[in-house]
């Protein structure tokens, strides 16, 4: 939480309207999401209750448990949900592009990838729960199940994990997604209740965000966006309706616990798709399309990984895996930050808030400026920017640039022009006030030639920005092999062979 | 779907919606009027629904009934085939789920609550009338043990429990479980599971895994726990058994006593 | 005490459940909630009287299952908890031992479960080694309430476990976080009442270990598994908060004359003094809300509108009041922001970053 972001949060506490923290959208909409919206069982890990599923807005799928606690009526929701999602997933798998790359083979990787939606951080982790009570369940054996069912779980895992990954697209929680584009007048917390954080964001004509959002807490008015139901719903409606079953399970019965759960779900639905449609609206980030590629490559290893008789995703990591797959997730996290201050000014505000970044105007630039002597003689232009940002660069700094890809520069002074004065190195002496001018030499990015490329620096009296920021590929900790780990980890694992325990394991 | 059901339905959407302000509101003779006509709107909604489907072929109807005689024996005889096969005093879920795995099945664990009141009220009005009483075992402080069913035909020193004999009887129930199912030529695999799930808590019964228990394996392991504790529970057993047989009325050996008047000798 | 009887009115003390009592060290700077506990006012009844009850529900299906899963446990005299009580701490096979406290009646739980620990612990050879459906007391602010822990265990080397049964599954040994956390506090309440019982009969409370036994299903079928959890840490913040609230002398010499919560019902079970009267009787004492309330205070959704009526940055939640300097109005805050409001001493630091702040933002978003 940056002070910009507080700042928002407060004018969306006065205006009664939630307000935009970001100028651009940072994450991939994709023209076909599926939008699954499902309900658990109180009280239970993993208990479907019911979902709605679909691709289109106008004809959501309705899937029902009537007696959640049976075993074989899970695994058919399961079965039917497979029915749903499998086709959905596979339809991206054909149409493949070949990706040539530096030193190493090309390969294919799917034009198109499957993005599923979910309504919140709970859903989420509860596709990844029904992933795995699925996944390692046999189609023979005890207790079989559709052929299609531990495939279903192989893919709700994938989507689960794959949604922990900062800046991937695959599975978003609508109210994350929306979240860290709207800042409202509300906490965090309640921010977690969908209707509530529409409401803010998109009040009915008439009505201010507060008031919306507060309408928005009664769950006779909008049922909670699951997984978990209203305790008044349970107790007033859904049990007498799953009892009824009981005592009968006739086609009626089982059409009474499918009307009592889509009014809970409907209402959701019709949010998620307007969640759709806001985001949309939002102007894509520049480099949104190239995460997404990076989650088409790994929706095209995984469609591998199966088609090559992969065994499902272990239940638990090794040490090895564990360590990479944090590591994996800290760089990632780094990177998307970085890269969405390169998209966004208002991104990159929070930086030149904190002294990390600047931005100004060209006041002198001397393009045909050379470093060192003979071979050794560099290009190096100067430019000096004037800011009423607090800078806090060191000279030597290494800088790049939002206005220019490629483009490095190193902080060559700090100079204080007016106000509260600048120190080179220790920053303004405060938030703001005094005036300084920065000399940048440009480094990378204006050619081979012995005169910059054109546009390569930027002009006197031109508006430009720097930051510290780099998304350089940082290299990760060596880490060894999972065969080389030390005994201190538990040694090396045992190649993880899904067993019979895993597939006979009770589900009830 | 016809007009009148959609319309149905909604005002059954609205009902309920009703019904479950005035509930919070803490209103409940409108929650009870409002719950009356939502009873009326869902009636119509089922009966309209069935019109509707009148053309189709008709629905299997209502619960499956169980194809067997047995089931028709009156519930006090079938908690009593359980205890037969048991042995030992008994809770009502373990009767319960001996019954679905050896017998008719259909027990509910709620129909037996009322059980021992019952046979009690039988007894007092006419001592001694029936063959068997189902009767409560006794704890050290001769009340009644919460729970537990027993049959009036047993010794006192097996109605009556100490502090071992829930383990006693556990093992005890374990071991006659299995011997019965030797007895079988088809297991039946409900009882088979049964079986299985107590295995898992007593040591050395179970080679690992969650599948099925082998039954001789089970008796040995069990007779192997019990040899731990039988000494001291059978004279634990012996004793109260005693004060019992000296302290209590006929109706009080069967059903014990009031706590209240009971303070007297233990603890 | 009197002063806090005349705070409740002439309705009886509202016992604290273990659960009520976890919570009170939820928020311990708000004098609110502290009178209203200390008091043992009832701030669920209190909370509908002002027309803002909490959203507080329990679904059936989660009593059941909750119920459902501890019979399991305990049935067969704790068969489950035996196996996984030799497992967890290597208990010797000859002590399962089982006492059903409530078989006594209702009415001498208490007693009996003092009598049956007192026994185990000056006799510590053949004694039980589960005590089933005990119940045990605790003092606090003057009222007794009285707590039901699942189990107690007593096993060799003297010692006492706290059993807490809980339905929420482990999965792949992961659970959800808040809930051991919150399965930690209460039984951190047992802990610490079974301390003072026996340090009562003259033992030494040490006797009952700091490490409970936590039991849940595991991954998605209903066989439980045991984890040892360390309660130090609960049984601290407990203590602290406990011996806080025997000191509301302090909150109290602070209250207007013949202010009063009491929720006196008439014939018809109705509060007689009206809602406004106790909404007004209710604000006489600040409250220190946070969002976080909403989880865990009957009181929550008053205090709510209470703060949005003063327009206070307590309702955006911690982050944003750290980030806020602890400027606490909205107006404030937002003045400082814009300029229109020149700061105040000690403020010229935070003000000065959110007129920056302001100043990026405009560029930003033109």
């Amino acid at each position: 939480m940056s002070a910009l972001t507080a700042l928002a949060r407060l004018r969306a506490m006065r205006e009664g309207v939630a307000q935009r923290i970001t100028t651009v959208r940072h994450c991939h909409v994709s023209d076909r999401p599926m939008v699954f919206v499902p309900l658990k069982m109180a009280g239970e890990a993993a208990a479907p209750l019911g979902a709605m599923v679909g691709t289109d807005p106008d004809h959501p799928r309705l899937l029902v448990v009537p007696q959640p606690r049976n075993r074989n009526l899970r695994f058919a929701f399961t079965a039917e949900l497979a029915e749903v999602l499998l086709p959905y997933v596979e339809g991206f798998q054909k149409r493949t592009e070949t990706v040539e790359r530096k030193g190493g083979e090309p390969y294919e990787r799917c034009l198109e990838a499957p993005q599923v939606l979910v309504p919140n951080r709970p859903a989420a982790e509860f596709t990844g729960l029904l992933g795995r009570s699925t996944r390692f369940r046999r189609v023979d054996g005890p207790y079989p199940v559709h052929p299609s069912v531990p495939l279903l779980g192989r893919w709700l895992t994938y989507f689960a994990d794959r949604s922990r990954q900062p800046g991937s697209s695959l599975l978003l929680a609508a109210t994350e997604a929306l979240g860290t584009h709207w800042a409202t007048g509300q906490s965090a917390l309640e921010d977690a209740n969908l209707a509530a954080l529409l409401g803010w964001i998109d009040p009915p004509a008439g009505t201010t965000g507060r008031r919306a959002a507060e309408e928005a807490e009664d769950p006779l008015l909008w049922p909670p966006a699951g997984p978990a139901t209203d305790p008044g719903f349970d107790n007033e409606v859904l049990a007498p309706a799953v009892q009824a079953y009981e005592e009968a399970p006739t086609d009626r019965a089982v059409e009474r616990v499918a009307e009592a759960l889509r009014t809970q779900l409907e209402p959701t639905w019709r949010l998620m798709w307007r969640s759709v449609e806001l985001l949309r609206a939002l102007p894509e980030g520049s480099r949104v399309a190239g995460r997404w590629e990076s989650d088409r490559g790994s929706f095209t290893r995984f469609v591998e990984r199966i088609a090559e008789g992969g065994p499902p995703q272990a239940r638990r990591d090794g040490a090895v895996s564990a360590a990479a797959r944090l590591a994996g997730l800290e760089r990632a996290r780094a990177s998307y930050d970085v890269q969405r201050a390169y998209d966004d000014p208002l991104v990159m505000a929070e930086y030149r808030l904190t002294g990390e970044a600047f931005a100004g105007v060209v006041t002198a630039v001397e393009p045909e400026h050379f470093e060192g002597e003979g071979r050794s003689r560099k290009l190096r232009p100067l430019v000096t920017v004037r800011t009423e940002d607090p800078v806090r660069l060191a000279p030597g700094a290494a800088v790049g640039s939002p206005e220019r890809r490629g483009h490095g520069a190193e902080v060559v002074e700090v100079v204080a022009v007016s106000g509260a004065g600048g120190v080179p190195g220790g920053g303004t002496g405060g938030a703001g006030g005094g005036t300084v001018e920065i000399v940048l030499k440009v480094t990378k990015g204006m050619g081979r030639g012995k005169t910059p490329a054109p546009g390569a620096v930027p002009e006197p009296g031109e508006r430009v920005c720097y930051t510290s920021l780099t998304d350089d590929f940082q290299t990760s900790a060596a880490l060894p092999d999972p065969e080389e780990t030390p005994w201190t980890h538990g040694g090396p694992p045992e190649e993880y062979v899904p067993g019979d325990d895993d597939a006979q394991e009770e589900w009830e | 779907m016809s007009e009148p059901l959609d319309a149905l339905e909604q005002r059954i959407a609205e009902l309920r919606a009703e019904v479950r302000r005035a509930v919070k509101a803490r209103d409940t003779s409108l929650a009870r009027l409002l719950r009356a006509d939502l009873r009326r709107a869902e009636r119509a909604w089922d009966e309209a629904v069935v019109t509707e489907e009148a053309g189709k072929p008709a629905e299997e109807a209502g619960p499956a009934l169980r194809e067997s005689g047995a089931a028709l024996m009156p519930i006090r005889e079938q908690v009593h085939q359980a205890l037969l096969l048991l042995g030992v005093p008994t809770a009502a879920k373990l009767v319960v789920a001996v019954n679905e795995a050896f017998f008719a099945g259909g027990l509910r664990s709620p129909q037996l609550s009322s059980l021992r009141r019952d046979e009690e009220r039988s007894f007092r009005s006419d001592p001694y009338a029936r063959p068997y009483y189902l009767c409560a075992a006794l704890t050290d402080r001769l009340s009644p043990a919460r729970g537990l069913l027993a049959d009036s035909t047993w010794p006192l020193e097996v109605r009556v429990v100490g502090p071992l004999s829930p383990r006693v009887d556990f093992l005890t129930t374990a071991v006659r479980i299995a011997e019965h199912l030797t007895r079988l030529a088809e297991p039946p695999p409900g009882a088979v599971r049964l079986l299985s799930r107590m295995a898992q808590n007593i040591p050395g019964a179970v080679e690992g895994g969650f599948g099925p228990a082998d039954p001789a394996t089970v008796v040995g392991a069990a007779r192997a726990e019990l040899e731990v504790h039988l000494p001291a529970d059978t004279a634990q057993r012996a004793e109260v058994a005693a004060r019992a047989g000296d302290q209590l009325t006929d109706v009080e050996r069967l059903f014990g006593a009031a706590a209240l008047s009971t303070l007297r000798g233990a603890c | 005490m009197s002063r806090l009887d005349d705070l409740r009115g002439p309705v009886p003390a509202r016992a604290h459940d273990a659960r009520a009592i976890a919570a009170l060290a939820a928020n311990p700077g708000c004098a609110r909630r502290s009178l209203l506990d200390a008091a043992g006012v009832d701030k669920d009844a209190a909370a509908r009287h002002v027309g803002f009850p909490a959203p507080f529900g329990q679904s059936q299906f989660a009593i059941t299952r909750g119920n459902v899963f501890e019979s399991l446990v305990k049935e067969n005299g704790c068969a489950e908890l035996l196996r996984l009580l030799r497992e967890l701490m290597g208990l010797p096979i000859a002590q399962v031992g089982y006492q059903d406290v409530e078989n006594v009646g209702a009415h001498l739980r208490a007693s009996h479960t003092r009598a049956l620990i007192d026994r185990a612990a000056r006799e510590s050879e053949d004694s039980a080694v589960f005590y089933d459906h005990p119940l045990l007391s605790l003092r606090i602010a003057g009222q007794t309430s009285y707590l039901e822990p699942d189990v107690v265990a007593f096993q060799l080397g003297g010692r006492f476990h706290v059993v807490e049964i809980k339905s929420f599954s482990v999965i792949d040994g992961q659970a959800e976080p808040e809930k051991v956390a919150a399965a930690a506090r209460q039984a951190a309440v047992y802990v610490l009442a079974l301390r003072a019982l026996m340090e009562e009969l003259g033992h030494d409370p040490e006797r009952v270990s700091h490490d409970v036994v936590l039991v849940c299903p595991e991954n998605f079928a209903n066989r439980p598994v045991a984890s040892l959890v360390d309660v130090r840490r609960q049984l601290a913040v407990l203590r602290r908060q406990l011996a806080r609230m025997t000191r509301v002398d302090r909150l109290l010499e602070d209250l207007p004359e013949g202010l009063t919560f009491s929720l006196e019902p008439d014939a018809d079970g109705v509060p007689t003094r009206s809602a406004g009267e106790l909404a007004e009787a209710l604000r006489r004492v600040p409250a220190r809300y946070a969002p976080d309330c909403l989880a865990a205070c009957d009181m929550c959704m008053f205090c709510r509108d209470e703060a949005r009526g003063c327009g206070s940055t307590d309702l955006l939640g911690r982050q944003v009041r750290d980030q806020l300097g602890g400027v606490s109005g909205m107006d404030e805050a937002l003045g400082l922001a814009e300029g229109t409001r020149e700061p105040e001493e000690g403020q010229e630091e935070i003000a000065r970053l959110l007129r920056l702040a302001d100043r990026l933002r405009r560029e930003c978003v033109a």
